[in-house]
């Protein structure tokens, strides 16, 4: 690894940001043009959005002499993917006033709402205030949502954990009151002091960091997939303490041989609330100080613990904080898939969870899962949770009031939604790719599900079709719906092409490695084809696809 | 023989001069005598104290054009014309003049220019008796339209009848007037001199000239972009035409004459059981009933006159009002084939429409670019459309006829003058065109332009190229107004007063502002705008801004392309 000297100019935008004010306030006045400064739009990330334009109009506008179609996603922070009724209906609205009107459950838990204006900015951020939602670091070099395994009946201390998820968020908080000041119309902070932050510095981090707590057996998280993960330890029915495993990430950059995918190193075992923030906190300095600030695609925690060896970034880590990490303590998990339909939790309160194809909650067809969820929300007697599968669990629901949700479901369809879709789409995820996502090379959210029903067809010839194999697709390998730990992935390389990765296993322990290059849709078709045949004939007992194919092509 | 001045310059050249100088100046006075170099200047008359005043009632330019090349012209004949715009005349004056003389245009449905309308008006209505003053009048117009020169004809028929003396008979010009002009200055001029006035009345009454019209052209269309975004309630075109003889210049206007809907043209013949194919004479032309109903006659909502005309020959009662061509015959249907051929023969031309110009002559070298916002409105729940933008939507590509109208009001300001464009729709038209002229130019006077429309997204026209001059600096300041992107509408005159203290400055040092885009309510409402921000920032009384608006428009530095 060649580590340059000079910083990349994302750090020195950070920098001299003022708190990442930069000139946001100038861009949102400026009203010749729909996008920002070029250095806003780093900072903008801090506060939760991206610029981004519709890739699919560029053309077409350039022609009419109008400037790119230049729209925000703005992505709200929920750590562990919990939202009130309230919180949904003031949502409801406001994607159907400010955006697309769609709103997505993203594979971390939270929610983004696309094609915001720039000019409707604003409003959305103080409406999402009115109801106490913000969109604060949910992008930008800085801790994300923080993610929580979400279905309550996962344990009877799953609250006990899911609390860990809403005080680490706020913890590595920034300090920085730019967000308000920006967007709230607070009023300008004189003592700078105030805003001191001991832990982002003026800096920030080098790059993007994840945290996601897995309550055993379920790996629904993908825990292994962030910069630091929690595995939660329980013993005797009580939280012990957490695993943490660091050094989990997904993206990779085409062409660009020094990056590549890595699950997360379990260092140790810490115990208590207190030392557990610690540790994370201590983690995040590590990386705020050892981590690459050159060069962007080599910053990430994975490549700092490579660089400096998984022992002594865990020494460092120790050092810093005057004890030492216990030994791991043994954990299993077992799935990562959600529990759709009805479920009882341990004080018996009711969940339901919904099948949403790639997260996407809008009315369509005779599907109308957004005026579902509006109606729901409006009995006031449920609480939703996105889950990491992009799925929504209505939940929270008192045994007598089960019966008035349920005529809902009913009424919805939202039940016949789940057993009518295949196992393999139920288990499938996309990301969102074109035409918004600047990073996109090929299609995914809106080109999955018409490939899956290919799929569909020929597992049906082969009598497969209640196997349960997670398919992933993402547009590039930057692997924001995990396409690298999955069974059957698709990795977009260019327009109509993707890479084929098989031999990930079921519950997230291993990566996959790519098959096939470039294939096209009949290419695709046809090696699954011949895997699928291959496995029906020489499978062992119970054995799982992705382990099938790990033993067998990989 | 020589004049006492001359005289006097002679005889102290003769007197300075030796012997020698006189024998040669004698021989160099006879060299040319005799190869007849003298050139025959007019003499002026000694004594011409004739009051002539040449009054002008423009729109575009023209008419004060001409009065002031006359003003000029009669000068060098020894006359002094008093060169007065209609607009501030001032009618109690027109019983002290002895020769008037009025350029007047005419737009529209027969209509004469805004400016002139009081003066307009009141001659048309006086009947005092002007039996002292002596007149002609030099009509402008436009012959594409039915009622060519009518303003200019009725003040001449007026002032006729009101016992005043016709010099010189009425001179109706086309666009391109040139040889009118000149023939009538010719006239008067001789008037004036010649029969000293007294007894114009024995002029020969000739016919004036046939008129020699006006240029028309063929261009190619080579772009055609609606240039609103999926979504937008508008369809704003802009269109390429190539040609390379087409001599404008920015400001000036583009004319084309729509064609009916074939569709219609269609209907109204199968109505009127005649054969379409069949060929008949028009104004020296053979042409198909079909193709004279597409391509030369108004059949759309023909006015009041035309649907008398109509009711005359189907012989029935039609209330006076404007009507389809389609309604009349659903309605009050023709006999036969041959009572239709007379309604054909009623029937007006095509009414041209103008198009402000968006292009450059230096930027844009061989073409010409038009802004055109298809006008749609409903009737009775049918959605329909303005025939000329209409036609100009569809019209895609290929060949089509236009001419030009120059517009000698709306012109750029010198290099270096700053100037204040407020253009929203598609009044940014002619603001591109300075723009880019500017542009092209290098230009060093400071550009604001204000623009408006509905929304931001899908409205802002010419986003892209307006982003390039503020980055390039042509533009220094852009200033937009979007109307329906927030609860309360916000105007460019919103903006006006928003930057109120900047736009004062700005005229306070000279800058040069201008109006494109609807008459009413936009530029009603800036000018209004604009009197509160120089009372208020310029600390004046209502009277007060009202003159100081009057003295930038009498500076040209006040000006309006309005429709």
């Amino acid at each position: 690894m060649v580590e340059k000297n000079t910083l990349s100019s994302i750090e020195k935008i950070k920098v001299k940001s003022d708190g990442l004010r930069g000139t946001i306030l100038e861009s949102l006045d400026n009203s010749l043009t729909g996008a920002i400064a070029e250095d806003d739009t780093a900072l903008i990330k801090f506060h939760g959005m991206y610029q981004q334009d519709d890739r699919d109009r560029r053309e077409e506008r350039a022609e009419k002499k109008l400037e790119r179609l230049f729209s925000f996603m703005i992505r709200l922070r929920l750590p562990g993917g919990y939202i009130t009724s309230d919180q949904w209906i003031a949502m409801h609205h406001i994607a159907g006033d400010n955006t697309t009107g769609v709103i997505k459950i993203t594979t971390r838990q939270t929610i983004q709402l696309h094609g915001l204006l720039k000019s409707r900015i604003r409003p959305t951020i103080k409406q999402f205030s009115e109801v106490k939602l913000d969109s604060i670091a949910t992008c930008g070099d800085i801790n994300r949502n923080v993610t929580c395994s979400s279905h309550p009946k996962e344990s009877p201390i799953h609250e006990e954990i899911f609390g860990y998820a809403k005080k680490i968020s706020e913890y590595l908080m920034p300090k920085t009151k730019g967000y308000y000041e920006i967007w709230l119309d607070q009023e300008k902070i004189v003592d700078k002091k105030e805003e001191e932050d001991p832990l982002y510095q003026n800096r920030y981090l080098p790059r993007k960091f994840k945290i996601a707590i897995a309550i055993p057996p379920n790996n629904d998280v993908d825990v292994f997939s962030n910069d630091l993960g929690l595995i939660a330890i329980i013993e005797n029915e009580k939280l012990v303490g957490f695993n943490i495993a660091v050094g989990g990430g997904l993206s990779t950059t085409p062409g660009n041989s020094e990056t590549y995918a890595r699950l997360g190193t379990v260092l140790g075992f810490v115990a208590g609330e207190e030392n557990t923030l610690k540790a994370i906190y201590e983690v995040i300095t590590v990386q705020r100080d050892f981590g690459n600030r050159s060069d962007r695609k080599l910053a990430r925690v994975k490549y700092t613990i490579d660089k400096l060896g998984v022992e002594n970034f865990k020494a460092e880590v120790e050092k810093r904080l005057g004890f030492k990490l216990e030994p791991s303590r043994p954990y299993s998990f077992t799935t990562r898939t959600d529990h759709y339909g009805w479920h009882q939790n341990f004080d018996g309160k009711w969940y339901f969870t919904a099948f949403i194809e790639n997260g996407r909650v809008l009315d369509e067809g005779q599907l109308k899962l957004k005026s579902a969820l509006l109606e729901i929300a409006h009995t006031k007697k449920v609480v939703f949770r996105f889950t990491s599968n992009q799925n929504i669990i209505i939940g929270d629901i008192l045994p007598e009031d089960k019966e008035l949700i349920n005529t809902l479901i009913l009424k919805y369809d939202l039940n016949t939604h789940i057993t009518g879709a295949s196992v393999l789409r139920k288990n499938a995820m996309a990301c969102v790719s074109l035409p918004t996502c600047p990073l996109a090379l090929a299609e995914a959210q809106r080109y999955l599900p018409s490939l899956l029903t290919k799929i569909e067809a020929i597992l049906q010839k082969h009598q497969l079709e209640n196997e349960q194999i997670i398919t992933r697709m993402t547009g590039c390998p930057n692997g924001c719906a995990r396409s690298h730990l999955s069974e059957i992935g698709f990795i977009g390389t260019g327009i109509g092409r993707y890479n084929l990765m098989i031999g990930g296993d079921h519950q997230g322990y291993r990566l996959n490695k790519i098959y096939k290059e470039n294939l096209d849709e009949a290419a695709i078709l046809s090696e699954l084809e011949d895997l699928f045949v291959s496995f029906k004939n020489t499978r062992n007992n119970n054995e799982s696809f992705g382990d099938f194919t790990f033993r067998k092509y990989v | 023989m020589l004049e006492n001045n001359k005289l006097k310059i002679f005889l102290d050249l003769i007197n300075n001069s030796t012997k020698e100088e006189v024998i040669w100046l004698n021989g160099y006075l006879n060299g040319i005598v005799s190869n007849n170099q003298i050139e025959e200047k007019q003499t002026p008359p000694k004594g011409n104290l004739k009051k002539v005043t040449i009054a002008y009632g423009t729109e575009t330019g023209n008419s004060k054009k001409v009065a002031t090349d006359f003003a000029a012209r009669a000068k060098s004949h020894g006359i002094h014309a008093k060169v007065q715009s209609l607009e501030q005349y001032k009618l109690t004056d027109l019983i002290k003049e002895e020769y008037f003389l009025t350029v007047i245009s005419t737009h529209g449905d027969g209509e004469p220019p805004a400016a002139a309308k009081k003066f307009y008006d009141h001659v048309l209505r006086t009947s005092s008796k002007m039996d002292h003053l002596k007149y002609s009048v030099l009509a402008l117009g436009d012959t594409s339209y039915p009622l060519f020169c009518k303003a200019g004809e009725d003040v001449d028929e007026q002032f006729n009848k009101l016992g005043a003396k016709r010099i010189a008979p009425l001179q109706k010009c086309d666009i391109d007037y040139d040889s009118e002009v000149s023939n009538w200055f010719e006239q008067i001029l001789i008037a004036l001199n010649g029969q000293n006035g007294n007894n114009a009345s024995t002029i020969k009454q000739a016919p004036s000239k046939k008129i020699v019209g006006k240029k028309t052209y063929k261009g190619n269309i080579i772009a055609h972009v609606n240039l609103n975004d999926r979504g937008s309630n508008k369809e704003t075109f802009h269109i390429e035409i190539e040609s390379s003889d087409a001599q404008y210049l920015p400001g000036d206007s583009l004319g084309i004459i729509p064609w009916n809907d074939e569709a219609l043209v269609k209907k109204i013949i199968e109505l009127s059981s005649i054969d379409g194919k069949m060929n008949i004479e028009y104004k020296n032309e053979l042409i198909s009933i079909q193709e004279l109903l597409k391509r030369k006659l108004n059949i759309l909502y023909l006015p009041e006159r035309v649907v008398k005309k109509y009711a005359d020959i189907v012989k029935q009662d039609i209330p006076e009002t404007k009507m389809d061509l389609l309604d009349l015959l659903k309605i009050y249907p023709v006999k036969d084939p041959d009572q239709f051929l007379q309604v054909v023969m009623i029937l007006e031309n095509i009414a041209p429409r103008l198009y402000s110009i968006a292009s450059s002559p230096v930027a844009h070298e061989g073409e010409i670019h038009i802004t055109v916002a298809r006008n749609s409105f409903t009737i009775d729940n049918q959605l329909k459309f303005g025939l000329g933008s209409n036609y100009l939507s569809e019209f895609k590509k290929g060949e089509i006829d236009f001419y030009l109208h120059p517009n000698n009001n709306f012109r750029l300001p010198e290099e270096d003058k700053n100037m204040i464009m407020i253009g929203p729709g598609t009044g940014i038209a002619p603001f591109r065109s300075f723009l880019a002229e500017r542009d092209a130019c290098g230009a060093t006077g400071k550009n604001w332009l204000f623009f408006g429309e509905q929304h931001f997204t899908t409205d802002f026209l010419y986003q892209t190229e307006i982003q390039n001059w503020m980055e390039t600096g042509v533009l220094t300041k852009i200033t937009t107004a979007f109307s329906r992107d927030q609860q309360e509408k916000i105007y460019v005159q919103h903006r006006m007063m928003e930057n109120k203290r900047e736009i004062f400055e700005w005229l306070e040092t000279g800058s040069y502002f201008y109006i494109c885009g609807t008459k009413d309510p936009m530029s009603k409402d800036v000018e209004n705008t604009l009197l509160k921000i120089i009372m208020e920032v310029g600390s004046r009384s209502e009277k007060d801004a009202v003159a100081y608006l009057d003295s930038l428009k009498e500076d040209g530095r006040y000006v309006l392309d309005v429709y």
